[in-house]
């Protein structure tokens, strides 16, 4: 029962981190149908952006939080202003936008190298301390991912489902076209939709490294994970990956309990992979693949 | 009309491309320069094959680096568990990236393109994961642990071609006649698939998917085709990759890599037969002159990626087709 209950705490704050992580990713794929490399360097330039606040400029936390939160959103409008704006007509924009967003990545990833060293710092941006249920321990930290993580997604979707900004975002990804004669401005409307999956990717890189530690390559890890829940829920399905990013991250540690970490993903990737033989559209995903 | 088809040209082009780096050494007599295009030839073989895939077959697979390197661990397995000689564990291990690339395919190129992408990115970072934290010893030498698969060191120092016992000081130019030999093959397959009948079918589906299909053509069978014959030949140049610097670990899986070999094909040319070449030899040239600038390759890199795809969408081979229309008048105007 303690192992249980000790399962479900890990893997709720594991899956809500993954969430995090995964819905901007699948709101950009839904959206404008980029699929964006770079996500995973946005997790890490907030993580960064954060550390930087809180331990060099000595900011309180809270604004520290909020300055990481906001890097990774600036980060993400200048990426969509500088090089995807000029590439959004093209007709392999799917695949090419894959190949920039990689050239985005390495080059943030080498910046973030030079400019802070490969030391694995410590992200100062964390509450210490835990409670008991039982015999279950429970750290602070936990309830605030959880908390932050609930916090954030749940503004997104009001956003998303209550506002006529949001309204104007899912139009554009039911169909681009008629958004636009309906008067969207689909070009606008990008541009708020990297900005907001560049600011929930910050927050899941302050969350992730206050588990963890700070290095440059820290992205790579939840951005696989990202793509892994986004491939499993179906490509842009924004509630789908939610749910499965809560369900994968609730699995991988039931396995990393009873197997060792080191399982906990290949299991989760080959369950994917059995899922997406089944079903080629993901869980969630509601285009037809075609099978020829 | 000339009286040659598209695959004899373009294995004249080869065969003079050929003489060309194998004249090279007449020249050059600096091991480090002579090494440096020994290396060119490596990643300029694996971005040819990733060509074809991306390319012409349009497989959108992010997994090539792990098909190098299952043919470098194969050497590398067999060379120190058994101290079997690089010229016989060479073939098994394009082999056994060819079985790999089948299982692989079989279960993801069913999917569609960016689905593709993504399985085959996140398979490779599992492998590596997985071999990176194996700290079970499957050998003991001399207080030395080797696990199965050589964790976070890799593999080193195994036996070698041959050639430091039969040249003596000059035996580089001995690794650099094979490493030729290995891109000679990988090119002259890349070659007949992108001009011959298979380059026809990944043709018919590029332009329609669907009428290519309505006239009996299995674009997953086609795919896994593509995808089982690139990963043998980068297999097979990850093999020769082990055997030329005694070494494979998982630093062979680093996303800088595969950025950098992705690098090559965008610089060349996407879609193009020869732009890859070009572009291995751009790219070598540039983080060569990035070392000496104060180790910014890949920021280099990264750069170089985004103003391409930005700016040169079809890469040095577009820009010079749309230069110099008489040297590439096979291509049409617009894919």
């Amino acid at each position: 029962m303690d192992a249980i209950l000790q399962i479900v705490i890990t893997g709720l704050t594991l899956g809500s981190m993954y969430a995090l992580g995964s819905v901007g990713l699948a709101l950009t794929y839904g959206t404008m149908g980029m699929f964006n490399m770079a996500h995973g360097v946005f997790m890490t330039i907030g993580a960064y952006a954060s550390y930087t606040a809180a331990t060099v400029w000595g900011l309180p936390l809270p604004v520290a939080i909020a300055f990481g939160i906001l890097a990774g959103g600036i980060v993400g409008a200048l990426m969509h202003l500088l090089v995807v704006r000029f590439m959004l007509s093209r007709d392999d924009f799917q695949t090419t936008i894959m190949v920039a967003t990689a050239g985005v990545a390495i080059l943030f990833q080498d910046l973030i190298l030079k400019q802070f060293g490969a030391y694995p710092f410590k992200q100062p941006v964390q509450i210490e301390g835990m409670f008991r249920i039982g015999n279950t321990v429970i750290a602070y930290q936990s309830i605030a991912i959880m908390a932050m993580a609930a916090v954030l997604i749940g503004a997104m979707a009001w956003l998303l489902t209550k506002t006529r900004f949001g309204l104007a975002i899912r139009a554009t990804a039911m169909n681009q076209n008629a958004a636009k004669l309906m008067g969207v401005k689909t070009e606008l409307t990008y541009l708020q939709v990297i900005l907001i999956a560049g600011t929930l990717a910050a927050a899941a890189g302050i969350l992730i490294s206050s588990l963890a530690s700070l290095s440059p390559g820290m992205g790579t890890n939840p951005l696989i994970r990202a793509f892994v829940i986004c491939v499993v829920a179906g490509l842009g399905s924004v509630t789908g990956a939610g749910l499965t990013a809560i369900a994968l991250g609730v699995m991988e540690a039931g396995i990393g309990y009873y197997f060792g970490a080191r399982y906990g993903f290949p299991v989760m990737l080959g369950l994917v992979i059995l899922v997406l033989i089944f079903r080629p559209a993901g869980l969630f995903g509601k285009q037809g693949v075609i099978r020829a | 009309m000339s009286r040659f088809s598209d695959l004899q040209k373009n294995l004249f082009i080869l065969a003079g491309v050929l003489a060309v780096i194998a004249a090279l050494p007449l020249f050059i007599t600096q091991r480090y320069f002579l090494g440096e295009i020994v290396l060119f030839m490596i990643w300029a073989s694996v971005a040819v094959q990733w060509n074809v895939l991306l390319g012409h077959a349009g497989v959108f697979s992010l997994g090539q680096m792990l098909f190098f390197a299952i043919g470098a661990y194969t050497v590398g397995m067999m060379g120190v568990f058994f101290d079997i000689s690089p010229w016989l564990s060479m073939p098994v291990g394009a082999v056994v990236a060819a079985v790999a690339s089948f299982a692989i395919g079989l279960a993801c190129l069913r999917l569609d393109t960016a689905y593709v992408a993504l399985l085959t990115f996140a398979i490779v970072f599992m492998v590596s994961s997985l071999i990176s934290t194996d700290a079970e010893c499957f050998i003991t030498e001399g207080g030395l642990c080797t696990p199965l698969f050589g964790g976070g060191n890799g593999f080193s120092g195994f036996g070698d071609l041959g050639f430091r016992k039969l040249l003596k000081g000059k035996w580089i130019l001995g690794n650099y006649f094979v490493v030729l030999g290995v891109l000679a093959l990988s090119l002259m397959a890349s070659i007949v698939v992108i001009h011959g009948r298979l380059g026809l079918a990944f043709r018919s589906l590029g332009d329609s998917r669907v009428y290519a299909a309505a006239r009996g053509m299995n674009r997953t069978r086609f795919h896994i085709i593509a995808f089982v014959i690139t990963a043998f030949f980068t297999g097979l140049t990850g093999a020769v990759y082990a055997a030329h610097f005694r070494f494979a670990g998982p630093s062979l899986f680093e996303f800088s890599n595969l950025v950098f070999i992705l690098g090559m094909i965008v610089v060349g040319g996407l879609k193009s037969t020869w732009g890859p070449i070009f572009g291995a030899a751009l790219m070598m040239v540039l983080v060569e002159l990035a070392k000496s600038w104060g180790d910014i390759q890949n920021s280099l890199i990264g750069i170089v990626l985004i103003v391409f795809v930005l700016l040169l969408p079809k890469g040095v081979a577009g820009a010079s087709t749309k230069l110099f229309g008489f040297l590439k008048p096979k291509r049409k105007p617009s894919a």
